[in-house]
């Protein structure tokens, strides 16, 4: 099947193994079909609608008459919208598809009971469009991440406790002693969700915890919510994804255990660092802030891992739509934490607290990481699932660098932006509205980024589509993004 | 790794290990404050929130108002909260215990809120029962500064208002205001001078002091009821830079039956409603504005120290070590 000699699809075990092995994948594939795709078309759907509140958003953050006088519509709502679309809708459901799919590949075993995880993702759509409703007519919690009014957020927990225990029931059918790198990861994502869900909305609605403790758990909650669910599905993508495209075994297993351990125990310790010098005593801010600095020790094996799984392959990257984008993400995720520890040092935090800044961090974290991640996975699973390859190698191209370059932008805008206005702000002898104004320009040239991403999402979703409606290229040949013929050759083995 | 067990147990570990560190011993160490009083059991402080306020509050979760405005003085070693006369002391968590939810925001791109009940001129609190003891002339009290001396000079002026009195005080203080001011048509020489008054005092220390450099003659006082339910309408009206989206939804225009309504938007220019018409708050609008109007932490709190204390510190700060701020670390 590997006509061009590179090992883009397929390992090499796959030659020993023989076709039983092969044709059981292919089994197991088909089995994930219905419910992978359920998931996958809603976060895209999703996608779609928070990418065009986001450019809303952003423009209406320096063109504030645009639309305000119609309530639902004010900028205060509009973006808790946008972000709950991203974070639920998005983020999670495309997180939840890959995994579920990932689980099934690595438990070895046909999925069972997909009823489960239908119903499951049906009503995590009603959920989460139920939130958006609510928030929209003036329902909104006030908290981050979790503005969904009550109502929906049962549903989601519903819709959650559904593809929790699918994930657990699946684990006990596995096949086989060993339990990959990738599950470590998955089984954590899946399990800490549950608890850190049902732990924010315990202490902050069904029986609140006193003043300012509401604020450290919405942090507390945010913060684990982007580190220990979606980074975790992240991390475990992207070591699946990384070894199989290029062919080969991850560098380290030892490292791979030190780095998921050391993941968890510190990366859950972050959050407070986002209330430095707040209403709060000091040690709460300083053990986050010494977790954080705690997390570059996961960054460092984790990176040096996937570096060295790649040594030598970094070239396939040419090729590979999902090699670009997992390495991406799993690079973004190395700048992401050494951000997040720049940014949470108290000197640093002192100008970035009240900033931009802090918007550049999560949209590190949830897009150039997690975000990039998915779609490498997306850009693998999806033709397994409909048997067809993606049809135009130049649409991923556009959409690869329309997404660099548009996160990127807005990384740095965002970052610059927010640290003039943190000086401005700082400098009591000059005016407030002057750090106001200093970081309008640079919130003019985050919409410009937000552009770049609507096009590219909307390319995505497009090629997306076109597979959905079995429109894609009839080939046993994977879709690269640039012909193979010449250098090909060198590169293979 | 071999084996399910030691796995899930590492991944339930590690997550309840966080849980207890960030949350549980939290709340057990700061968990269940009281307000704080003084020996005879009276100047309580904080005080619990009136209806109205609780509902503001609401009102301001919805519309995302924590997305751009914080509410959190940070210490003087960090940042320049109370030099922007934010505030004269650092927020506690004390401050917070009857707030729900607490808005502590992470944003500023608007200025911070924690002490902008603290801030309206003082005339504001004039029908409320226990601010009838200042004497300070209205102008004068505006400034934070002038908050905290007048504070030292009597009761507790500035206080949030207890639950019985507050419904009552808050449109009472709407209702009160355009009385105060001549006529919708509003003649602006007599007003300015209040408006001017109001804005001068925090002049005083620092030549930038002013939050904007334009404020606008004819307006009603800075940071009044009135000025707030101005400034919801039409931001741009009194700040033309500013980027807050006008929250007109809010606010309703209507045809003048008998009387002008005492409620009645006092707007110039371009934001003016026709002739015979004029523009009211809906019952939501007066609820945000009790809500911001009652957020005051110019209290002195016994854990921390106010900026008057750290006067000796800091030579900038000009007035005096207010009695009831000394530190007490």
């Amino acid at each position: 099947m590997n006509s061009t000699g590179i090992p883009l699809k397929e390992p090499a075990i796959s030659a020993a193994a023989g076709d039983t092995e092969q044709l059981e994948r292919a089994l197991i594939d088909a089995s994930t079909r219905v419910p992978v795709l359920i998931f996958y078309t809603s976060a895209v759907a999703w996608l779609i609608l928070g990418t065009l509140l986001a450019g809303f958003v952003s423009f209406k953050l320096h063109t504030p008459d645009l639309l305000s006088d119609i309530g639902f519509l004010t900028w205060g709502r509009v973006r808790p919208v946008h972000m709950n679309v991203m974070v639920y809708g998005w983020a999670s459901m495309a997180g939840m598809g890959t995994a579920i799919w990932l689980m099934a590949r690595l438990c070895r075993t046909v999925l069972r009971y997909p009823l489960l995880l239908v119903a499951g993702a049906g009503f995590w759509n009603l959920g989460v469009f139920l939130g958006v409703c609510g928030i929209l007519l003036g329902d909104s919690t006030g908290y981050q991440w979790l503005e969904f009014p009550s109502y929906a957020a049962i549903i989601l927990f519903v819709a959650y406790t559904l593809v929790a225990s699918w994930a657990v029931l699946m684990f006990r059918f596995r096949r086989g002693e060993q339990i990959y790198i990738t599950q470590w990861y998955l089984l954590g994502a899946f399990l800490w969700f549950p608890w850190l869900y049902a732990a924010g909305q315990l202490m902050l609605f069904v029986v609140p915890v006193q003043g300012v403790l509401q604020a450290a758990v919405g942090w507390w909650y945010a913060n684990n919510l982007l580190f220990l669910w979606f980074g975790a599905i992240g991390l475990g993508t992207a070591y699946y994804m990384i070894p199989k495209v290029i062919g080969r075994p991850v560098y380290s297993y030892h490292l791979a255990t030190i780095g998921f351990w050391s993941y968890a125990l510190f990366s859950s310790w972050t959050g407070m660092q986002r209330l430095v010098d707040g209403p709060f005593p000091a040690w709460m801010v300083t053990a986050s802030i010494a977790a954080t600095i705690l997390t570059l020790i996961p960054v460092a094996t984790v990176g040096l891992n996937h570096h060295m799984t790649m040594q030598g392959y970094f070239p396939l990257m040419r090729y590979s739509p999902t090699l670009r984008f997992t390495v991406f993400g799993a690079m973004s995720y190395t700048v992401f934490s050494l951000v997040g520890v720049l940014i949470s040092l108290r000197s640093v935090a002192r100008y970035v607290n009240f900033t931009q800044a802090s918007i550049a961090y999560s949209h590190l974290g949830l897009y150039a990481f997690f975000t990039m991640v998915i779609f490498g996975s997306m850009y693998y699973i999806v033709p397994r699932l409909i048997g067809r390859e993606w049809r135009y190698g130049s649409l991923i191209k556009l959409h690869f660098w329309a997404s660099a370059y548009g996160i990127g932008l807005m990384t740095l805008m965002l970052l610059a932006g927010g640290l003039t206005q943190g000086a401005s702000m700082e400098n009591p002898s000059l005016a407030f509205s002057e750090s106001v104004e200093s970081v309008l320009p640079y919130l003019r040239g985050r919409s410009l980024s937000g552009i770049l991403l609507m096009v590219s999402h909307f390319i995505f979703a497009y090629h997306f589509g076109l597979m959905l409606f079995g429109l894609g290229r009839k080939s046993t040949v994977p879709t690269f993004l640039n012909p193979v013929e010449a250098e090909g050759a060198e590169v293979a083995h | 790794m071999k084996g399910l067990a030691p796995l899930f147990l590492g991944i339930f570990g590690t997550f309840a290990f966080s849980w207890v560190g960030l949350t549980l011993i939290p709340n057990w160490q700061i968990g269940h404050l009281n307000p704080q009083s003084d020996e005879e059991g009276t100047d309580i402080y904080p005080m619990p929130q009136s209806g109205m306020v609780t509902r503001g509050a609401r009102v301001y979760a919805a519309n995302g108002c924590n997305y751009c405005h914080s509410e959190q003085v940070r210490a003087e070693y960090s940042g320049a909260d109370i030099e922007r006369k934010w505030g004269d002391r650092r927020s506690a968590p004390r401050d917070y215990i009857f707030e729900r939810p607490v808005l502590l925001g992470k944003m500023r791109m608007g200025q911070d809120l924690a002490n902008i009940g603290a801030r309206a001129p003082k005339e504001e609190e004039s029908p409320s029962p226990t601010g009838g003891a200042s004497p300070a002339p209205q102008g004068a009290a505006a400034s934070p500064s002038a908050v905290a001396s007048a504070k030292a000079a009597s009761s507790p002026p500035a206080t949030s208002p207890s639950p019985a009195t507050a419904p009552a005080t808050s449109p009472g203080a709407i209702a009160s205001k355009p009385p105060a001011s001549p006529g919708p048509a509003g003649p602006p020489p007599s007003k300015s001078p209040a408006a001017a008054a109001a804005a001068s005092p925090a002049a005083s220390p620092r030549p930038s002091a002013p939050p904007w450099p334009e404020q606008t003659a004819g307006l009603p006082p800075m940071y009044s009821a009135a000025w707030h339910h101005v400034h919801l309408y039409s931001p741009r009206s009194i700040n033309f830079d500013s980027n807050m989206p006008s929250y007109r939804f809010l606010y309703e225009t209507r045809r003048i039956t008998d009387a002008r309504s005492s409620d009645a938007l006092q707007l110039t220019g371009s934001d003016a409603p026709r002739e015979g018409w004029e523009i009211v708050p809906t019952y939501d609008a007066k609820c945000l504005v009790a809500y911001m109007m009652a957020l005051n932490q110019s209290h002195p709190l016994k854990e921390v120290r106010s900026a008057g204390a750290s006067a000796a510190a800091s030579p900038a700060a000009s007035p005096p070590p207010a009695p009831g701020g000394q530190p007490a670390k």
